[in-house]
């Protein structure tokens, strides 16, 4: 009898801590005021659209917006992503907020997108609040390489690419001359912000004016490949990739607006060479 | 034999210097680039491999560019960074441009002095070998991400 009632009493001690702690967890969950879940709303776009600009893909920025949801306290984020905007809605207790953001196409830097990812990890962790959140995303910089040495780089690299596809030393060269000089051109265009299409368009055409120089007779006996290989710094390599890798994840309306701008870069780039080509023509 | 190796390790530094490049265009986190520049040798070395073992280019470059999304999946899993980081910047040195800039030019030509058969003929190979590896660049790249996504699970 004795050991009955003290199964009684534990058990009953039991259900009454569950009770007590789902409590808890209902008290903390309506601590969220409608202004604090806004902030909070507000802190997720914020992030979401910082990694849609800089040319994260599809999942990566659902999965993330999802995860700093979960943990800044909101019980779940749902999110609608087209080429141009991103639409976000958080759930907690029968209370939702949505909120809309225009994202615009900006030059890739995956120094961003690695830092945003960063920071969901960390308050995943540390249990950042929503200012700390906001706070960080402000404090983020792009990491710009000194400019002298991408120019170097991307000149070497373009080289290098020559060299694979068999060009003479004459063509390694000029390469390397040609695509020097683009970067730069393609670094004072972004220093001023246009579209980029204008910028690689001029580009393109700068680099294969300067690379024409190895069709002068008897410079190089591969020409066609320093004209290839100069402008290959102009190759859409991410938007190209992110489209495949989106549409093959369900995300099909991203993949088209990616696989489109990649094809709007292409035909910009097309459209310089085919200028220089013609005038270098014209030229004789 | 050891002019063939030299050839290749050759080719793999060229292949490594030019995924550097890139990297720095795409701006990616410092501590990231040696990861490209080994991407970018080993995808350029598989390639050649494949090759030489007498498989067509489109296919070399599918089999090279699915080993790679292996390996940027495999560091991205260690370092906790987006798969994309690591395997654009590696698939670099793979990328058609020989083919397709031929193409382009053999357009313009066609367009000035007349269409000929041999242009027409030029025109189609180039584009349809340009199209198909950057085809397989894109499908082999996806290939094993698809296969290690289940639902509800993160992907870092």
């Amino acid at each position: 009898m004795i050991s009955f009632y003290a199964l009684y009493v534990t058990k009953s001690k039991l259900i009454f801590a569950i009770i007590q702690k789902n409590l808890i967890d209902i008290r903390d969950m309506e601590k969220i005021t409608y202004e604090e879940q806004t902030k909070i709303t507000r802190v997720i776009i914020k992030a979401a659209v910082l990694m849609m600009e800089y040319g994260a893909e599809s999942i990566l920025i659902e999965q993330t917006a999802q995860r700093l949801g979960r943990a800044l306290g909101v019980s779940s984020v749902e999110i609608s992503l087209i080429p141009s905007a991103i639409v976000l809605t958080t759930l907690v207790n029968n209370q939702s907020v949505t909120t809309t953001r225009r994202s615009h196409h900006k030059p890739i830097n995956m120094s961003i997108v690695y830092d945003v990812q960063k920071m969901v990890i960390d308050s995943e962790n540390k249990k950042y609040d929503s200012n700390l959140v906001l706070q960080t995303l402000k404090e983020i910089k792009p990491n710009y390489y000194n400019r002298w040495l991408v120019v170097f780089m991307v000149g070497l690299a373009c080289a290098s690419f020559a060299y694979l596809q068999k060009a003479d030393w004459a063509a390694f060269g000029i390469t390397f001359l040609a695509a020097s000089i683009a970067m730069f051109v393609r670094q004072e265009l972004a220093k001023k912000k246009f579209v980029l299409i204008i910028t690689f368009g001029i580009t393109a055409f700068v680099a294969t004016m300067i690379a024409s120089i190895s069709q002068i007779e008897g410079v190089s006996s591969t020409p066609n490949i320093a004209l290839a290989s100069s402008v290959l710094l102009l190759v859409p390599g991410f938007p190209f990739v992110n489209s495949f890798l989106d549409a093959l994840k369900g995300y099909l309306s991203m993949g088209w607006g990616r696989w489109l701008h990649a094809m709007l870069l292409t035909f910009a780039t097309s459209i310089g060479i085919i200028l220089a080509v013609t005038l270098i023509k014209y030229q004789g | 034999m050891m002019d063939l190796l030299f050839t290749i390790l050759l080719d793999a530094l060229f292949a490594g210097v030019a995924s550097i490049g890139f990297a720095m265009v795409f701006n990616v986190p410092k501590n990231a680039l040696i990861y490209c520049a080994i991407g970018g040798a080993l995808a350029y070395t598989f390639r050649t491999i494949f090759l030489n073992f007498g498989i067509t280019i489109e296919i070399s470059t599918f089999f090279a560019s699915t080993l790679i999304g292996i390996i940027a999946l495999y560091w991205s899993r260690k370092y906790l960074t987006p798969r994309p980081i690591y395997s654009v910047a590696s698939i670099i040195p793979m990328v058609p441009g020989t083919y397709a800039f031929t193409a382009v030019i053999s357009l313009i030509n066609m367009n000035t002095y007349g269409v000929t058969p041999e242009l027409i003929v030029q025109f189609v190979e180039n584009a349809l070998k340009a199209g198909s590896i950057l085809g397989a660049i894109s499908f082999g790249l996806a290939l094993p991400s698809l296969y290690f996504i289940r639902y509800n699970r993160p992907i870092i």
